[in-house]
């Protein structure tokens, strides 16, 4: 006997989506999250310690202690977290552990929920291009036509401001965005201008923000926290105040926080019997249910199924073709900063209002290419840290009157790649260190297709281009370098396709080995988009847990 | 009081941050709480680095004094500042563990981490340091 018909683990961007559309569909459901439900207060306005700035811890977990992750050091360029034997010891701030978020939301709870469909051409990267020596570039086994009505129901149904007309890099819409966009502070207007006198393609960011009052939520009032922290007014759409409550309304769906999935439950044949997880309480318990959904993201999804190794499968579940965990890819986003004569800044926030898709393909010689926006608002101490000219003075009188005269002129454009992925890139578990529930760790090793930094070198110069377009009297910004990506973009671990020796799950999201395990998070992406990724990895749950529902 | 510091190098902590971020017709690093802001850190993501400043305060006032034949807190603005820049240049060295030009930089972030973040953190007391900037909180 089954304790839920679904269990679903984890409730980020994925997880929230398949959890309302079986609740809604009259499924018994149980949404499963390590982390905590956080309140706006919790989440907070520290300013060194958030998900975009993490020098000294962050805001939206996973908790500093207790998380590790290990590293090969031959992954990063630098010298990151502490040495231990052969290995770096990560903690989860940290440079190259790759986090996203853990709480209630994930990163949905913190994002910039900048909202953008992959292009026609981003599912069949290995048809447009080749595959370069040494990558696993290949096509989705799915289309831009298979999932367009799933973006559609999240624009509509999550919630997206834009401009659709704008959108030409894409087949024209059906259906408008149902909110207009956001009002445009003066810097995008210059950065407009930019573009104007460059004759590229200009367009209006779409975002999961209300820019009027929509679905009983309030407009955005320009708070200027946007991108690692949570909304003062909760006009930015995730999943904790969108599919989550949809979810929790229907009656049929429980949400347990604070639950920490061990390992998947196995009948021993090609079916998976509920999950073994350690509770609010620290103690162990095991759930029955007749479907699993995994949507703990990328490098966790992996990590669970490897960690779920049974007498059968004893390399992991889904995992006879040794796949999962290979293929860890993120986006590299290149860009540069410029300092403008006039002023820029008028504290309109988000920020992030206009880019280009002019780079996105057809770039000769390269392969893909990727999207350019100005970005959200930095904070001064992000500014300070992150984007200071490296050689402008950083002390005495001559650096404070920098700080005063050029904080308001200062701008930076930049955009994620699409990155070429490398099958090294790769998840895999570390019984010698475990987490504070005493499981084993997610190992990160390998590096990016060097394909991917030549990519993202080819985009650094076209946000230069741009910059210098719009006025900017210098620019600066650093040269890609290699290094393994992954971050809050992390995708590709669990990869789609109708080949089992190649792929972990079909085009429906079903593990090959499994009858009734589903992945519905960014794992099964077979390439990543030149775009920030989330309104894909919602439109592809939305499929799966839509076909689920279909055939049970 | 402090349980970090003694007197005489809270002056000398103090002339340092004054340094870094000196007064103007906007507030210097000391009297926007940025030695608030350290001494919090210290006790907290910066405890291992208690001793480190201990050291580092100790080498200014014996080059101040060896230079100068005073305490690095009793010079002028300009010949502290030149003193930070031997500093910085690695042309004071120390007969202790610390390498003080190695140091400095770490001492320069902390200090515009104190002056620039949020008020929440201890330092950039009542915002002033993002008045200055024109950085305007909203919501
Ligand atoms: C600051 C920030 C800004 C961002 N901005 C944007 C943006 O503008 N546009 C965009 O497209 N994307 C953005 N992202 C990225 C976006 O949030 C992610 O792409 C998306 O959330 C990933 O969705 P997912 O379903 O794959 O996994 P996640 O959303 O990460 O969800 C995974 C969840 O599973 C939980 N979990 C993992 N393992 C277990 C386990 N064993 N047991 C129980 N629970 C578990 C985790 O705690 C987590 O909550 C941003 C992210 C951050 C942090
Ligand atoms: S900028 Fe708008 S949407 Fe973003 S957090 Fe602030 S009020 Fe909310």
């Amino acid at each position: 006997m089954s304790d839920y018909d679904a269990i679903v683990v984890g409730s980020g961007a994925g997880g929230g989506v398949a959890a309302a559309v079986l609740a809604e569909a009259g499924k018994s459901v149980l949404l499963l999250e390590r982390g905590r439900a956080l309140s706006f207060e919790q989440v907070g306005r520290d300013h060194l310690r958030n998900q975009r700035l993490a020098v000294y811890g962050h805001n939206a977990g996973p908790d500093i202690e207790g998380n590790p992750r290990t590293l090969d050091p031959a992954s990063f360029p630098i010298p990151v977290g502490k040495q231990q034997g052969a290995q770096r010891i990560l903690r989860p701030h940290e440079p190259g552990y790759q986090n996203n978020a853990a709480c209630v939301g994930s990163g949905t709870r913190v994002y910039a929920g900048q909202a953008w469909r992959f292009m026609p051409q981003d599912f069949r990267m290995a048809s447009e291009y080749g595959v370069p020596e040494g990558s696993s570039l290949a096509d989705w086994p799915i289309s831009y036509a298979d999932l367009l009505p799933y973006y559609e129901r999240v624009e509509w149904e999550v919630g997206v401001s834009g401009d659709h007309s704008s959108m030409t890099h894409l087949p024209a819409y059906d259906m408008p965005y149902p909110m207009p966009a956001l009002p445009l502070p003066q810097k995008s207007k210059v950065h407009q201008s930019g573009l104007a006198a460059l004759g590229w393609q200009s367009l209006r960011v779409p975002r999961l923000i209300n820019s009027v009052g929509y679905n009983g939520r309030p407009a955005c009032i320009n708070c200027q926290h946007c991108v690692g922290f949570a909304c003062p007014v909760d006009a930015k759409n995730g999943s904790h105040n969108t599919t989550i409550p949809r979810a929790l309304q229907s009656g049929n769906c429980s949400l347990r926080s604070e639950v920490m999935v061990e390992r998947l439950m196995c009948s021993g044949g090609g079916t998976v019997t509920g999950v073994h997880i350690i509770n609010e309480l620290g103690l162990r318990e095991s759930i029955r249910a007749d479907v699993v959904l995994l949507s703990c993201g990328a490098v966790e999804t992996a990590r669970l199924l490897l960690n779920s190794a049974t007498a059968q499968e004893p390399s992991g579940i889904g995992n006879q073709s040794d796949q999962v965990g290979r293929h860890l890819q993120g986006h590299y986003y290149p860009g540069a900063v410029g300092i403008f004569p006039e002023k820029m800044y008028d504290g309109l926030g988000p920020g992030c209002s206009v880019a280009t898709c002019e780079f996105n393909h057809g770039n000769a010689g390269l392969i893909g290419g990727g999207m350019l926006t100005d970005e959200d608002i930095v904070t001064p101490i992000t500014f300070w840290k992150r984007d200071y000219p490296p050689d402008a003075p950083r002390w005495g009188l001559a650096a404070k009157q920098f700080m005063r005269e050029n904080f308001c002129r200062i701008n930076d454009i930049k955009g994620p790649v699409q990155e070429i992925p490398n099958p090294d890139a790769r998840v895999q578990v570390n019984p010698a260190v475990r987490d504070r529930y005493g499981i084993p760790v997610a190992h990160l090793s390998g590096t990016s297709h060097p394909e991917t930094v030549r990519t993202a070198t080819f985009m650094r110069e076209r946000a230069i281009e741009w910059l210098r377009a719009s006025g900017a009297v210098k620019v600066w910004g650093q040269q890609p370098r290699q290094y393994l990506s992954g971050g809050q973009h992390q995708a590709g671990t669990c990869r789609m396709g109708e080949d089992p020796a190649h792929s972990v799950v079909d085009s429906f999201c079903r593990v090959h080995s499994h009858s009734n395990l589903f992945i519905a998070d960014a794992s099964p992406h077979v390439s990543n988009g030149g775009f920030n990724p989330v309104e894909t990895i919602m439109a592809l749950a939305w499929r799966t847990t839509e076909n689920i529902v279909a055939s049970w | 009081m402090s349980a970090l510091f003694d007197e005489c190098q809270l002056r000398c902590l103090a002339a340092l941050l004054d340094t870094l971020i000196p007064p103007d017709d906007f507030p210097g690093a000391w009297d926007a709480g940025v030695g608030d802001y350290l001494q919090r850190q210290l006790q907290g993501d910066l405890a291992d680095l208690g001793s480190s400043y201990h050291d580092f305060l100790r080498c200014l006032d014996a080059a101040a004094r060896h230079l100068h034949k005073r305490d690095f807190a009793d010079l002028a603005l300009d010949a502290r500042s030149e003193l930070l820049h031997k500093v910085e240049n690695h042309q004071i060295t120390a007969s202790w563990m610390l390498e003080p030009g190695k140091f400095f930089p770490k001492i320069v972030e902390h200090c515009g981490e104190g002056y620039y973040s949020d008020p929440g953190n201890g330092g950039n007391r009542e915002g002033i340091a993002w008045q200055m900037i024109g950085f305007e909180v909203r919501g």
